[in-house]
Parts: structure tokens; C-alpha cells; sequence
């Protein structure tokens, strides 16, 4: 049986030092990943919070990271109660760059059986990769609407 | 309920009517899937095959149309031309097309896999489905799109 994980590949038109900043920018983040802010100094061993309209929604702990091509940290939800009883996960990205693309892989993993977690991250992610893919190729962000949105925060309802 | 073997979701600001035509479009699939074209008039029951644009004798994928909901959803049997005989070697693939406001969320579950196909399809889906949201979002694929590649 395989393990419970999520792994998200996607090829984005960019250098590997231009993703690194998107991943990693404070200001920049927050305009394609849903209204989240992410606060860290990106340091092995320091904290990172991702908050949501002034609620926090994930505390993280930066486990590895060698720019511009790797990057690790744990994940903890805790805006759902029995998503905060669960051990951390831990999301890896790696940059491979391949001629004028890079490709970015996006693996989260280490969830428990019968994570929550595990299929909140599964509706997220695609929303969020989606979006740094077109705001990094186009300038411009994908106007999606609030239903949407709201939906990664019960996705872990529906099962 | 079981896992599908393959699923990747994809968020691309078009519309429903054409992300369905940049599926079947020859023009359109060229230019985003390795140089191929999708040969079939989609109607359930039709063969379908993936064939090479230029040389429609290098033929790397077979099927049959499942269901063909335009611009909703297409389900068709994916083969190996060689092995398309052996059931155990005919796999599925389902694309979803939901529209929300702006863009259109694309599901694609490839199931009924056996290891090598499950292997070639989880490396190929991401690169095909990066250059046809490329596409449609800037008008032309990334270069890596446009070469000539068979699957193995």
C-alpha cells in the first residue's frame, strides 16, 4: 500500500531564482496564495506562520532550505480541532530548472491515516500552484471567486 | 471508496467551451502536446487514437469514448496500441471540466493504470497540463511544448 501523501508537479515559464522569491516573499505570496499571509525569515530551525484574514491557520517550522533549489518545512493546521490534534506534516519543494521552464515539485507528506489534513492540502495546493503559475507567466493572478476559496477550508467535510 | 490512481487538478482562465476544443483540436494540441493530435468525431462508442501531427502512422495511444459530454466531461479507454488487446492494459481517463466565474477547474483521473503506464502517465500529465494552461493563458505553450515526443 502506498503511503498517504500528496505530490503536485507543474512547469512554470520562470528561472529557478525568480520562483525561489515567489515562494519565499512575503508580498508577493500573498497575492496568489489566497489571501494568506506567510511570515518567516525562510531559516533552518525558524518559525513560519500562514494566517488568513488575521486567523491562524498553519504553523510550520522551516526544516531545510538551499536556495534556489530546495525547501522544506513541517506543517501543523490548527484552525480545526481535530486537524491541531494531528502530528505535523512536512511539505518539500524542489526547482529543477529544464531549459526556459522550471520544474517544481511540491511534495507533502508524513500525515497520519485517516489525516484530515491530507485531503484539506489535496483541494488547496492545485489552487495555489495554479495561481503562481499564471501570475509568474502572465503578471496577472486568477480571479477566483469566494466559493471557491472558501472551499479549501471544508474540503476535509466532504470526504 | 478507492483511491483513483492518478488525479491532477488545474485552474485555467478560459472557458469550459475552450479548454473542450483545445482537447480535440489538432491545431491546438500540437501545439501544446509534444506535436500530436487526438484523432476521433467524440461521439461515445467512436475509437479515438493519439497520433503523431505530422505522421499519423506513429500512433501512441488507442481508445474508445466512453462518454462525451461537451463541454463537461470526456471519459476514454487509454491503450498502448501493442497491448490494447489484453484488458488488463486498457486503462481510463476521465476530464472534468468545471466552470467557476472566471476560469475553469480541470480534473483529470487516469485509473484501471498498471505500473509502467501508471509511470509514463504521472511524469507526462503535469508537463501536457502545464502547457495547455500556458497556452490558453498567454496564447503560445512554453517551448519544451512544441517538440516532437513519443510516449514510451
Amino acid at each position: 500500500m502506498t503511503k498517504p501523501e500528496f505530490v503536485y508537479v507543474t512547469y512554470i515559464e520562470t528561472t529557478a531564482e525568480k520562483l525561489w522569491h515567489a515562494l519565499t516573499d512575503r508580498d508577493f505570496i500573498q497575492t496568489y496564495w489566497m489571501d494568506c499571509i506567510l511570515t518567516s525569515d525562510w531559516k533552518v530551525g525558524s518559525r513560519m506562520t500562514m494566517e488568513r484574514y488575521g486567523e491562524l491557520k498553519n504553523e510550520c517550522v522551516i526544516l531545510e532550505s538551499d536556495p534556489p533549489r530546495r525547501m522544506s518545512y513541517s506543517w501543523h493546521s490548527v484552525f480545526d480541532p481535530d486537524m491541531k490534534k494531528e502530528k505535523p506534516s512536512r511539505v518539500t519543494y524542489l526547482l529543477e530548472p529544464q531549459g526556459k521552464t522550471v520544474k517544481l515539485t511540491v511534495t507533502h507528506e508524513n500525515f497520519a491515516d485517516g489525516s484530515k489534513t491530507l485531503p484539506s492540502i489535496s483541494f488547496g495546493w492545485p489552487m495555489v500552484l495554479s495561481n503562481l503559475k499564471s501570475i509568474l507567466e502572465t503578471g496577472r493572478t486568477l480571479p477566483l471567486d469566494a466559493p471557491e476559496l472558501a472551499a479549501t477550508e471544508t474540503a476535509h467535510m466532504r470526504g | 471508496m478507492r483511491k483513483p490512481d492518478f488525479v491532477y487538478v488545474i485552474y485555467i482562465q478560459t472557458t469550459p467551451e475552450k479548454l473542450w476544443n483545445a482537447l480535440i483540436d489538432p491545431e491546438m494540441t500540437k501545439e501544446y502536446w509534444w506535436r500530436h493530435r487526438n484523432r476521433s468525431d467524440w461521439k461515445p462508442g467512436s475509437a479515438w487514437s493519439h497520433e503523431n501531427y505530422d505522421d499519423s502512422s506513429k500512433v501512441d495511444i488507442i481508445g474508445t469514448v466512453i462518454e462525451s459530454d461537451p463541454p463537461r466531461r470526456l471519459v476514454l479507454t487509454w491503450a498502448n496500441p501493442a497491448k490494447a488487446s489484453d484488458p488488463s492494459k486498457v486503462s481510463r481517463v476521465t476530464f472534468d471540466l468545471h466552470p467557476l466565474e472566471h476560469e475553469v477547474r480541470l480534473t483529470v483521473t487516469h485509473d484501471e493504470t498498471y505500473p509502467e503506464m501508471l509511470s509514463s502517465i504521472s511524469t507526462g500529465w503535469p508537463a501536457v497540463l502545464s502547457n495547455l494552461k500556458t497556452m490558453l493563458e498567454t496564447g503560445s505553450a512554453m517551448p519544451m511544448a512544441r517538440e516532437s515526443r513519443s510516449l514510451k
